[in-house]
């Protein structure tokens, strides 16, 4: 049977029945386009995980002390001088009351080197970081300088921070601000502080005040996105090495007196989060589609009943049952592709759309296209062919006389 | 000169078209066995004209639908052109369909989306002769039965004798062997019937091998022999 004619035939029997066509074609386009939006909307959440971590510091690794007394200079020390790392940096934490014109705010104080703004990258909006020669001066936080008081805190102002040491005594001490901080775009993606809302301050000067030599934790910068985790994984061994961890506990958390985050790991499990997230989106639109299909083969089966009579006809004229067959399979795929398309054009304004209202990046994966076309092919031909295949194997004067 | 066409049957050597040899069918109903054919021997040559008679439910339609390879003997034998029908494979069965034999049902069984010209054109999309200009028989065809004006009309907008016209075009296009017909104007007037019954008359001179059910008792003086069926027997051939 010539393709082109049976092709004609088939578009002839859609127009004809536009109810019956459009609804079959529903079930594919739902489904379809289910399955297209939530594969494109699960890419565009791993894109936007891995934007949101870029932005955080490029190669950082971060190692927090569990206790006091554990890093000092030395240990910065071993860090720096383990290959592959570019630059380190010791901090100091401690959420202190901070005063500015009579008003009064509890505030998450950072000591750190000049380096950390490479480092975990601190960017400045206005003024300029902190220099390791700098003592009394302070980088604010974008919601610190123009929210928190309830009034701006500009460059050059000064502000009191009062500190707790740790004989239970208080030290209060003027800072100048030396500069304020762009914001953040996004915080949930976190391996440090939350810039937005802290104060930095020279670690040497904070351990001046509170009298103390340890830190509580070093970051560290590596060349390149690649040697994170094996410069971590040295990192690690010579760290354990120099506080005297047993080389067996070396990946063991509660035996070790730090914890050591890398950008690779928080990546990956950002990437298995979102991965989770992308298969269990794409199951529910799966069964979405799987409904669909079940619908449309319900209406192919009524159709082909309604239709017996027509396949007698088409028998006794002399229709093989291939030629039937390859009437109706191309009757389903030309549904199937007409709702693939449409699907595939729903499914991708409806993640554009989502994704333009939750502002994440408007990743669409071009095999998506094919995969929706395939999909849409694949459901109409099952659909399709069962129960036409049933109808043409009746035999023509059977079929005839069905009414 | 579509007549011309049909003489081509007469011209070839075996002069056999139908050989029915003892023919059985019974339907299952149940658990019982209804037999509704009891052994039919029948013999029609090319270019013969045969009408077959008799009251209804006596048989007529299954028999015809075993001649057109519809349906299947219980047993017997039914040889169309030479070829056992019962030995052949599905395919071929088609095949004999769509080139040897034209059918013309009394509830013209056209397909409604399609135009006249369309459903005249419709056996060729599967078989088609070689040599043969489809589109241009076609509308000679539908020229013949008179429906030159008519050809881009469908079916609904087509009275019951314009219908019929357009499926006996239809059993004409692709110059079959044997015409079979299953009381054709049993739907229509009697005034349009003699016009139809006209048409297939006009056939037969031109040497085209009829088979035809009727209850006309006009249909005898067009005829070239009557064969009367009465519960599932053959009465007088
Ligand atoms: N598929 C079938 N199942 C059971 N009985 C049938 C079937 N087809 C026809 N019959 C019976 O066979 C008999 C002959 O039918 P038919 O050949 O159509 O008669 P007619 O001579 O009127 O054309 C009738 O009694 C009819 O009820
Ligand atoms: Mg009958």
């Amino acid at each position: 049977m010539d393709i082109r004619q049976a092709l004609v035939i088939a578009l002839g029997s859609i127009r004809s029945a536009k109810l019956r066509s459009a609804l079959t074609m529903l079930g594919i386009i739902i489904g379809v386009a289910a399955v297209v939006a939530n594969v494109s909307l699960g890419t565009s959440f791993n894109q936007y995980f891995t934007d949101e971590l870029g932005s955080l510091g490029s190669n950082f690794i971060i190692i927090y002390s569990q206790d006091v007394n554990i890093f000092y200079d030395a240990q910065l020390e071993v860090i720096r001088n383990t290959p592959g790392v570019v630059g380190a940096s010791a901090f100091n934490q401690q959420t202190a009351a901070v005063t500015y014109m009579s008003a009064t705010r509890q505030i998450d104080v950072q000591g750190v080197s000049a380096d950390a703004q490479e480092i975990s990258n601190l960017p400045v909006a206005s003024g300029s970081f902190l220099t390791d020669k700098d003592r009394y001066v302070a980088v604010l936080g974008k919601e610190v300088a123009e929210e928190k008081f309830g009034r701006d805190v500009p460059v050059k102002n000064y502000i009191d921070i009062t500190f707790r040491r740790n004989d239970g005594t208080t030290v209060t001490q003027k800072f100048r601000v030396k500069g304020v901080l762009e914001g953040e775009d996004n915080t949930f993606v976190q391996g440090g502080p939350d810039r937005d809302v802290a104060i930095y301050i020279p670690i040497r000067t904070m351990n001046e005040i509170l009298g103390v030599e340890d830190y509580s934790g070093f970051s560290a910068k590596t060349a390149s996105a690649e040697s994170v985790r094996p410069v971590s994984e040295e990192v690690n061994r010579r760290l354990a090495r120099n506080l005297g961890v047993p080389a067996r506990d070396i990946d063991n958390e509660d035996a070790k007196p730090y914890r050591i985050f890398n950008q690779a790991d928080i990546l990956e499990q950002l990437d298995m989060l979102s991965n989770s997230l992308t298969i269990l989106i794409t199951i529910i639109a799966l069964v979405a589609l799987l409904v669909g299909s079940i619908g449309i083969m319900n209406i192919m089966l009524v159709t082909v009943t309604e239709r017996t009579k027509e396949i007698g006809l088409l028998k006794s004229l002399g229709y093989t049952r291939s030629d039937i067959l390859t009437l109706f399979m191309l009757e389903s795929i030309v549904v199937g592709v007409i709702g693939g398309i449409l699907g595939t054009l729903l499914g991708m304004a409806g993640s554009f759309a989502v994704e333009t209202y939750l502002d994440i990046p408007r990743v669409f994966p071009v095999y998506l296209i094919f995969l929706g076309f395939i999909i849409s092919v694949i459901v109409g031909l099952i659909a399709g062919v069962y129960p036409a295949s049933r109808a043409a194997s009746l035999d023509p004067v059977e079929a005839l006389r069905h009414e | 000169m579509v007549g011309k066409d049909l003489d081509r049957s007469v011209a070839e050597g075996n002069d056999i078209v139908i050989d029915i040899c003892d023919l059985r069918k019974s339907y299952r109903l149940g658990d019982i066995e209804v037999p509704i054919l009891h052994g039919i021997d029948l013999c029609v040559k090319k270019g013969e004209f045969v009408a077959i008679m008799g009251p209804s439910g006596s048989g007529k339609s299954t028999l015809m639908n075993m001649i057109g390879c519809l349906d299947r003997p219980t047993s017997g034998k039914v040889v169309l052109m030479g070829k056992d029908t019962l030995a052949i494979s599905d395919n071929e069965l088609a095949e004999l369909r769509g080139f040897e034999i034209g059918f013309v049902f009394q509830s013209f069984n056209l397909i409604p989306r399609l135009s006249a010209y369309e459903n005249v054109l419709l056996p060729t999309y599967s078989n088609s002769r070689k040599g043969h200009n489809s589109p241009q028989r076609a509308k000679d065809l539908l020229k013949l039965v008179g429906l030159d004006d008519r050809m881009d009309h469908r079916p609904t907008e087509l009275s019951g004798g314009q219908r019929q016209r357009v499926a006996i075009a239809r059993s004409l296009i692709n110059e079959p062997s044997l015409i079979l017909a299953d009381e054709p104007t049993g739907n229509l007037d009697s005034k349009t019937s003699e016009e139809i019954l006209g048409i297939f008359s006009e056939l037969h001179r031109n040497g085209c091998t009829i088979v035809m059910i009727t209850h006309d008792p006009e249909m005898e003086k067009y005829v070239d022999r009557v064969v009367h069926i009465k519960d599932g027997y053959i009465k007088n051939n």
